[in-house]
């Protein structure tokens, strides 16, 4: 038999969440023969305010066949063939014989990531284990950060002076655990998810909203979560790896952490003095310069390079609680750099990236990357998608703004990073000859006898 | 125009919170405003020296547009103005946004709907029956 990848991308810029719902669903599925396999689905956090993500996502369904595993979320903002785009949603749809698919679900991520973790890969483990293609991905995507909630203060990503300022440490605990309103934690949930499907290739992502970070939600079949992580698992013959660049480079400006709290999440001392002020004093920023305004437009732009078992870490410092700096993921202590990226070197880091697949004829592909990349390019975020468009061609391709990401393979380890471009891409590797295919299929046909020979993946 | 295609995008930009306003305009004339019910209100103190600033930026995109100027913006107390000019033209989409709005994603939707714009210019068959050329006066502020 014949194989067949068919790939489709469906987009709906209607702000009517049902009508969006029911576009994004028909402009995925009209361009396939079969139905789909899996439904990814991203969607700006706009719907919210215009009939609620229940209402969009029972317009998915009104469309959508029965039982197709859907998973997905809000994000900041989204690229497809289409263009780039910071409001509507976006869909991949899949449909390929030689693959098989399973969906988990994971809830109180931020309480308790290591068992939601194993809540989701439990589902997927279960569903995958008998599966005879052994060319495994999973999408690891999780709720992302929401700006913590103090008693006293509200939502706020800079809390320094005042009573409440004095507590703020535990303010932060307190948020976290009780309200789930803090950090992802979607590092720990990445880890603990390699740990249970080691021999899996995996992107991680995680659910935002506009860039705020006041809240965010998962899209699991017919059901609309918070703080829950959501899987998507496949076992197939197409070739697939997995990548991750940023092109951010180190400044002549470093310094030792020698305090860390809040378990490991933030610095509490640079140089044994407190950490703010001596950030700002290496920055050369006057005490004042960075407030609740101020924050999205300037400390974000400084990322660091942390250590996290031996591994390098680059992230953006996005809450400032007293005189500490909470950083997104656990970090160790040491020596941490400055670093600095210009939109060239973004766009050149996504060159790169791509360079990465060139030994692969891609049939669909896959892509997270941070949302400061998209703040920061902005209208020039286009350059981005035209160089994706040389790549792919007529093939499908989605990308989803994310706060948090990374990629897992095998054969590289994790990486996890903010201000990053992570990609999977699926299809079959360009030589013929052994040495290249790193699968065949328990019938012992090669995968050389399952090429497509005619193109099976259209969008609309 | 209730019906102009050009307003319609305008209508879809002005949804989005931090767009304050928008229009296509030129020096000393808007050719098109949203359909609805115009401006959100933040913008009604300092609209004026906006306008007033407004048509000294479009002195300059009339004198180099023809060379490839292709956005520019100014900064006026708590608001910035961005102009997204319309190729070889004097024309511009304009927006005015919080001066501490997150500019990128509104970058993206302001760059879709210059394109949009520029589609409906560039296929003038697909626009309704009432709308005028653009360089014709739809409303003048």
């Amino acid at each position: 038999m014949e194989s067949k990848v068919e790939a489709v991308v469906g987009m709906s810029r209607k702000w009517d969440a049902r009508e969006a719902g029911r576009e994004v669903a028909e402009t995925a599925i009209k361009g396939l023969a079969r139905p789909p396999d899996f439904f990814l689905l991203f969607s700006t956090i706009h719907y919210e305010k215009y009939g609620g993500f229940q209402e969009f996502l029972s317009g998915v369904w009104d469309v959508l066949p029965k039982d197709t595993p859907l998973v997905g979320g809000t994000v900041t903002g989204f690229m497809n063939n289409y263009g780039c785009f910071s409001r509507g949603a976006s869909a991949l749809a899949v449909s390929y014989p030689c693959m098989d698919v399973a969906v988990g679900v994971g809830k109180n991520t931020k309480r308790n990531p290591n068992r939601a973790a194993k809540q989701c890969t439990d589902m997927i483990q279960n569903s995958l284990k008998e599966s005879p293609y052994k060319n495994k991905f999973l999408l690891n995507f999780i709720s992302g950060p929401v700006v913590p909630s103090i008693l006293g203060v509200g939502q706020k990503k800079y809390i320094r002076s005042g009573f409440v300022s004095k507590f703020a440490m535990q303010a932060l605990s307190l948020s976290q655990a009780l309200v789930q309103k803090g950090l992802g934690r979607e590092d720990e949930i990445f880890e603990e998810t390699v740990k249970q499907l080691p021999d899996y290739q995996m992107i991680l992502g995680t659910s935002m909203d506009d860039h705020r970070g006041m809240q965010n939600y998962q899209f699991f079949n017919d059901k609309i979560l918070t703080n829950a992580v959501v899987n998507l698992g496949l076992a197939t013959d197409l070739d697939l790896d997995v990548c991750t660049t940023h092109g951010m480079k180190e400044t002549n400006l470093h310094f030792t952490i020698t305090k860390l709290g809040a378990k490991n999440h933030a610095i509490c001392k640079i140089n044994d003095t407190p950490a703010v002020p001596e950030l700002l004093r290496l920055l050369n920023w006057p005490e004042g310069f960075l407030t609740e305004e101020t924050m999205m437009h300037t400390i974000l732009y400084y990322p660091i390079s942390l250590k996290r078992n031996g591994r390098a870490v680059p992230v953006v410092m996005p809450l400032i609680m007293k005189d500490s700096i909470v950083v997104p993921c656990i970090i160790d202590d040491g020596e941490v750099s400055i670093l600095t990226v210009s939109g060239k070197d973004l766009i050149n880091a996504v060159k790169e990236n791509l360079h990465f697949f060139d030994e692969i004829q891609p049939e669909f592909g896959l892509f997270s990357a941070c949302m400061t990349i998209l703040q920061t390019l902005g209208d020039k975020t286009n350059i981005v998608q035209e160089e994706l468009c040389k790549y792919f061609k007529d093939k499908s391709f989605l990308l989803f703004y994310s706060a948090g990401e990374g990629t897992y393979s095998p054969t590289k380890d994790i990486t996890y990073a903010n201000m990053s471009f992570n990609t999977a891409v699926f299809g079959h590797k360009a030589s013929m000859n052994s040495n290249s295919f790193s699968y065949f299929n328990e019938k012992g046909k090669s995968l050389q006898d399952n090429i497509l020979t005619e193109g099976g993946s259209k969008f609309v | 125009m209730k019906d102009d295609p050009i307003a319609l995008v305008l209508d879809d930009l002005l949804k989005l919170d931090d767009i304050l306003a928008c229009m296509v305009a030129r020096r000393n004339m808007i050719s098109v405003m949203p359909s609805g019910d115009g401006f959100k209100p933040e913008v009604n103190n300092i609209w004026d020296s906006i306008h007033r600033a407004m048509d000294s930026v479009f002195g300059v995109i009339g004198e180099y547009s023809q060379i490839g100027l292709g956005e520019m913006e100014f900064r006026l107390q708590d608001h910035e103005v961005l102009f997204y000019v319309f190729p070889d033209t004097e024309n511009a989409l304009v927006a005015i946004v919080p001066a501490l709005a997150n500019k990128g994603l509104l970058e993206v939707e302001l760059e879709n709907a210059r394109r949009e714009i520029l589609k409906i210019m560039e296929n003038p068959k697909n626009e309704s029956n009432s709308q005028k050329k653009d360089d014709e006066v739809y409303v003048t502020a």
